[in-house]
């Protein structure tokens, strides 16, 4: 299942100017799609394996850590941890 | 009538450009003496269109509207925006408005369903190959979007009988013109998923070895049961096999091979030998 409207925040985040405001006020930005609150907060929140697991597009997901200027070893130590169902709960 | 000049395959990994630094200077050397290899066979060739076989990775399309094939028929293509080839060497490139649609003609005619741009922007996938293979410049390109992105993806079979309708097209296209078909993209690899980081060397090894064989059914059997085990950047097989299904009788040559994981990718490079009278 894709969650369309957070794969099109993150296509609008990296193929435009938005990637600036998100980065200056997210929440101005998130106000403009119709998201899930769970989904909210797990941007709000840098939740990376929250927002992982929330149905979008990998490639896409990629774009997005790397707007936030994650190295590909925090995003990878992430996405391993959403691979994993018990972990990265707490 | 046309010529089918060649046709080749290889690996499009962005982390070639940006984390060229994070492989030790004997594989780097090795993988670039590679692609510049590749290259030279490219431009031996003589090609004056590339129709140039890979995904779009969210440049032209989204979501909302996501064509399964995609054929390019514009005058000129629009520059990779990724910001990492803001280095690119090609400063214009141009279409092949005539031969595309006469592919699209040809396409329709076959029962084949293709979308039309009429003004694409490249990305990646269809240059890094190239840039990367030190090639000076870029002849015409006729831009084919395969959607191996985002699924429902376009079916196996399909795939290789894409390959087969545009050799068709270029042996029905009246001009003179030299025209090569070029897939990027794959091998094994894993992008933004939980497995990101993993290679499948084993698919690898065993999709380069049915590429080779005569016997395409076994070869779509094995994708259609394998594909998805190892990664969704190996989805961009189903590029080599439009580029298999182009070269018809040719013999595959896979010309490199090695997976490097700090590029998180196994890194194929193929040419088909076409005989005598390609």
């Amino acid at each position: 299942m894709r969650d369309y409207w957070l794969n099109k925040l993150f296509y609008d985040l990296t193929t435009s100017s938005l990637g600036a405001a998100y980065k200056a006020d997210r929440s101005a930005v998130l106000d403009g799609y119709a998201l899930k609150p769970e989904v909210r907060k797990a941007l709000l929140d840098d939740d990376l394996v929250a927002i992982s697991r929330a149905g979008v597009n990998p490639y896409l997901l990629r774009y997005y850590f790397q707007l936030l200027g994650y190295s590909d070893e925090t995003v990878m130590e992430k996405l391993h941890t959403a691979l994993v169902p018990a972990a990265g709960q707490g | 009538m046309a010529t089918l000049a060649g046709v080749f395959a290889a690996s499009h990994m962005p982390p070639m450009v940006f984390h060229w630094e994070r492989v030790d200077p004997a594989r780097r050397d090795e993988v670039g003496a590679a692609y510049a290899d590749w290259g030279r066979r490219v431009t031996a060739s003589h090609p004056d269109v590339l129709v140039i076989v890979s995904p779009d990775h969210f440049v032209n399309f989204f979501l909302n509207n996501l064509p399964s094939v995609c054929i390019g028929v514009g005058e000129a293509h629009g520059a990779p925006p990724e910001r990492w080839l803001k280095d690119l060497p090609y400063k214009t490139f141009p279409g092949h408005p005539a031969f595309a649609e006469h592919l699209l003609a040809e396409a329709l005619d076959a029962g084949f369903e293709p979308s039309v741009s009429r003004q694409m922007t490249l990305d990646h996938g269809f240059v890094l190959p190239f840039f990367k293979a030190g090639v000076p410049r870029l002849p015409a390109i006729v831009p084919f979007v395969l959607n191996t992105v985002e699924p429902p993806y376009p079916s196996l079979p399909r795939c290789f009988a894409w390959g087969e309708l545009i050799a068709r097209a270029i042996a029905s296209w009246p001009g003179a013109e030299r025209i090569a078909v070029v897939a990027t993209g794959g091998l094994s690899h894993s992008i933004g998923e939980p497995t990101m980081g993993e290679i499948d060397v084993e698919f690898d090894r065993v999709f380069l070895q049915r590429m080779s064989a005569r016997d395409h059914a076994a070869l779509i059997r094995f994708m259609d049961e394998a594909i998805d085990r190892a990664g969704n950047g190996a989805q961009e097989t189903r590029n080599w096999l439009v580029a298999r299904g182009a070269a018809g009788p040719g013999r595959f040559e896979s010309l490199y091979y090695r997976a490097i994981p700090e590029w998180y990718t196994g890194v194929g490079l193929a040419e088909w030998r076409l005989g005598p009278a390609g």
